[in-house]
């Protein structure tokens, strides 16, 4: 995987937009905070859900900024009521371990989910105890790995949409972002409920 | 590599062509007289090309040696809001992909890290503007006599310009964005093309298409471009042209009927009145027996432009298919060129050039599209969201 | 027999230079004609090729001894003939006829003779640069023929290749 540091190595005659790389980064973030409402505004899918949940309802990119960011944060797009996912970077610049408990989006219910070997192949089940990211660590969700689960999109996820979510820490704040909806052949993996079936986030009804 | 580099190089520094032979003369002498070149870093595959700005990327600057024009048919019943979704969605592959960065949702990743100069251009056509119910700034272009244009070079509601100097970068950048667009519009047409690989020549050399003629002498440079190409808003506008090369009677020409059919030197690329490239044609100049020394029906006579405010920037880029089993080249120009307004800009001289040319004897355009090109946008913008949002 | 001989040594000084030119678009009449000596001004140039002119690609001018050239029309093509029509008398003097035209196949081909109104001034004889051009150096090697005599040669042999082309 190609990091900026690679590029920045080489000097030349052209400019280097290491600039627009970091900008693009906590762009998301700026636009979620602006966008949150603006786009699927999907009803009964747990919009209020956020507000009763956490102490402090208005996601705040700064407020949330000095624990967890998304980075680079992406939605397979797909039909109204097909599982689909949500992936991304979750980079944690603190000090301490940080734990995911869970994540909510107005689009649809949502679950952690890992991917994990069972009878000889690859299936995905909820992520027992949610996602820690080291102190000054990331953790990727990617096709094949841990990923945000969308359970039941009440409606299309478009390419090009605009979706948002929240992660919810173990400590009580959330960190809101901003993914873009994209045509994905890939990320087709067989679901397996397993043993748990306890829903994380905003409850399906 | 390092020794292919250095031959390069040797070639480039002794100003000789591409033959191996003269080639490999020139290594000893390089070496000996450009040690510099032995610690010069690689910088092709990394550098990059600024996305974001007021004007898009991929006009201004010298053209870099691939290229991969791709238009888009849109469905019926495409609307708006479809549209700047699309948008969306292409902008931020563009501006990862061109950085070195692979998109969001980029199976092939590995092939990003290299950007070679990449750009991405998109292009609005007339259809486009329809279907978002909206007055389109350009309208396809009238029928010149010339013309033999076939349907599967021809129109298009969407285009991507994409430039690299290296042709997988072109090659995984048009997968990607191809795969993204799939859900909006159909490929209409992808046009493929090449100039002069990266050190062969100095930047801004003036390049040879394939029937072997200095091509775009006459571009605007620098501070012209600007009354030529940029409206206030940092629009433009584009029409790509599909220009067959008749090689095979291009062939039996002797070098000064052919000079006399472009009205330049073919190997200094001057004009027949002049002695250097640049030198301004003299159309007023005759040779001895009272002759015009510019014939008054050689391309660049046809063409000229004097008004810099009516000039066009040309960013040509060849094209050669696979010949036929008689041997019979498919070769010719992907002709390309940026202007504020076409119809006061490219039609006239088009017109011009239709109605008396004599290169018109060797080249066919069998191919045409218009395209709006829209300004350039920032960190949190996208292209198109001046027309679309 | 001496026509022959005449003809034979114009066909070598002058043709054989521009051997590939052999098969492509050649004039083949003119009128005035070459060198001629007009006791009264014409008003227009016929030039005629050996193949049809394509009008776009037809340049026939007339210039004055001081290379100002004299107002004409655009020639106006018929098949293998091209005229210009001049646009006023022209005065006693010396005039270079020049032409650049193109063959179907695309070569271009051009040349220029002379011609002289009234009081007979030496005609100038130009120099015509191109594949169709007589080098000077040719015209010297001519020896004792006059530059008169090449081209009344040149005339006659090439009007009688005319009557046998179209025949």
């Amino acid at each position: 995987m190609l990091t900026i540091h690679e590029i920045s190595r080489h000097s030349g005659n052209y400019s280097w937009a290491v600039a627009d790389l970091c900008s693009m980064r906590t762009n998301v973030l700026r636009a979620a905070a602006a966008l949150a409402v603006a786009t699927l505004g999907l009803a009964g899918c747990g919009g209020s859900g956020s507000d009763a949940a956490a102490p402090a309802p208005a996601p705040s990119a700064t407020a949330t900024a000095t624990t967890l960011t998304m980075k680079d944060p992406w939605v397979k797009a797909g039909p109204a009521g097909e599982m689909t996912a949500a992936f991304g970077t979750i980079v944690n610049d603190t000090d301490a371990d940080i734990t995911v408990t869970s994540a909510e989006s107005p689009a649809s219910p949502l679950e952690l989910h890992e991917m994990t070997m069972k009878d000889g192949k690859m299936v995905m089940q909820p992520k027992a105890g949610g996602f820690v990211i080291k102190a000054k660590g990331d953790h990727e969700l990617a096709p094949g790995g841990d990923h945000l689960m969308l359970m039941k999109p009440a409606k299309a996820i478009e390419p090009g949409d605009e979706v948002t979510f929240t992660l919810k820490l173990a400590g009580g704040q959330t960190v809101p972002f901003t993914a873009i909806a994209k045509p994905f052949a890939g990320a087709g993996e067989s679901y397996d409920p397993g043993h748990s079936m306890a829903p994380m986030g905003s409850a399906a009804p | 590599m390092t020794s292919r580099r250095h031959l390069l190089t040797g070639a480039a520094a002794a100003g000789l062509g591409a033959a191996a032979g003269a080639g490999l003369t020139a290594v000893a002498g390089a070496d000996n007289v450009v040690p510099a070149a032995a610690v010069e870093p690689l910088t092709t595959g990394t550098a990059t090309v600024p996305f974001h700005g007021p004007r898009q990327a991929g006009i201004a600057e010298d053209p870099p040696a691939h290229a991969a024009f791709v238009a888009f048919t849109l469905p019926a019943g495409t609307d708006r809001r479809a549209l700047a979704r699309m948008m969306r969605l292409l902008t931020d592959d563009a501006r990862r992909l061109t950085q070195g960065v692979p998109a969001l949702g980029d199976t092939d990743a590995t092939l990003a890290p290299l950007p070679s100069r990449l750009t991405v251009t998109f292009g609005l056509g007339p259809g486009l503007y329809r279907a978002a119910g909206l007055k389109a700034p350009v309208a396809d272009l009238p029928e010149f006599r010339i013309d033999r244009l076939e349907r599967r070079w021809s129109g298009g509601d969407l285009l991507l310009q994409i430039c690299a100097d290296d042709p997988l970068t072109v090659a995984h950048t048009q997968r990607m964005l191809i795969k993204d667009t799939r859900p909006f519009a159909a490929v209409r047409w992808v046009q493929q093309g090449f100039r002069r690989s990266p050190g062969v020549q100095a930047p801004e050399h003036t390049q040879r298409n394939v029937m072997g003629q200095l091509d775009g002498t006459a571009n605007p440079r620098g501070a012209e471009i600007d009354p030529a190409v940029w409206n206030a808003d940092g629009s433009t506008t584009l029409v790509v042209r599909r220009v067959r090369a008749e090689m095979e009677t291009w062939d039996i020409l002797s070098v000064a009927d052919k000079e006399n059919a472009v009205g330049r030197r073919l190997d200094s690329g001057a004009p027949l009145s002049g002695a250097q490239e640049h030198d301004e044609p003299d159309f007023t100049k005759l040779d001895a027996s009272g002759l015009p020394a510019m014939p008054d029906f050689s391309h660049v006579t046809r063409a000229h432009v004097t008004d810099p405010a009516l000039k066009i920037l040309r960013r040509p880029y060849n094209y050669d298919g696979a010949p036929n089993a008689a041997g019979r080249p498919d070769s010719g120009l992907i002709f390309a060129s940026y202007q504020k307004d076409i119809a006061r800009q490219f039609v006239p001289i088009q017109q011009r050039l239709a109605e008396k040319d004599l290169l018109n004897e060797w080249i066919t355009p069998i191919g045409s599209a218009v395209f709006a090109v829209p300004p350039g946008c920032d960190e949190d913008g996208w292209i198109g969201e001046q027309v679309l949002g | 027999m001496r026509r022959l001989l005449l003809s034979a040594a114009v066909f070598v000084a002058v043709l054989a230079p521009s051997a590939p030119a052999w098969a492509h678009a050649q004039l083949v009449k003119a009128v005035p004609a070459r060198d001629a000596a007009l006791p009264s001004a014409p008003s227009t140039v016929e030039l005629t090729f050996s193949e049809d002119l394509n009008p776009e690609f037809t340049t026939i001018v007339v210039s004055d001894v001081a290379r100002q050239r004299v107002p004409a029309s655009a020639p106006a093509v018929d098949g293998p003939s091209g005229t210009l029509t001049l646009g006023r008398p022209l005065n006693d003097g010396a005039y270079t006829v020049a032409y650049r035209v193109v063959s179907a196949d695309g070569h271009t081909v051009q040349g220029s003779y002379g011609f002289t109104v009234g009081d007979p001034t030496p005609p100038v004889a130009a120099p015509a640069p191109g594949s169709a051009g007589i080098p000077p150096a040719v015209l010297i090697g001519l020896g004792g023929l006059g530059v008169v005599l090449a081209g009344a040669a040149a005339y006659l042999y090439l009007s009688g290749k005319r009557r046998r082309m179209t025949t």
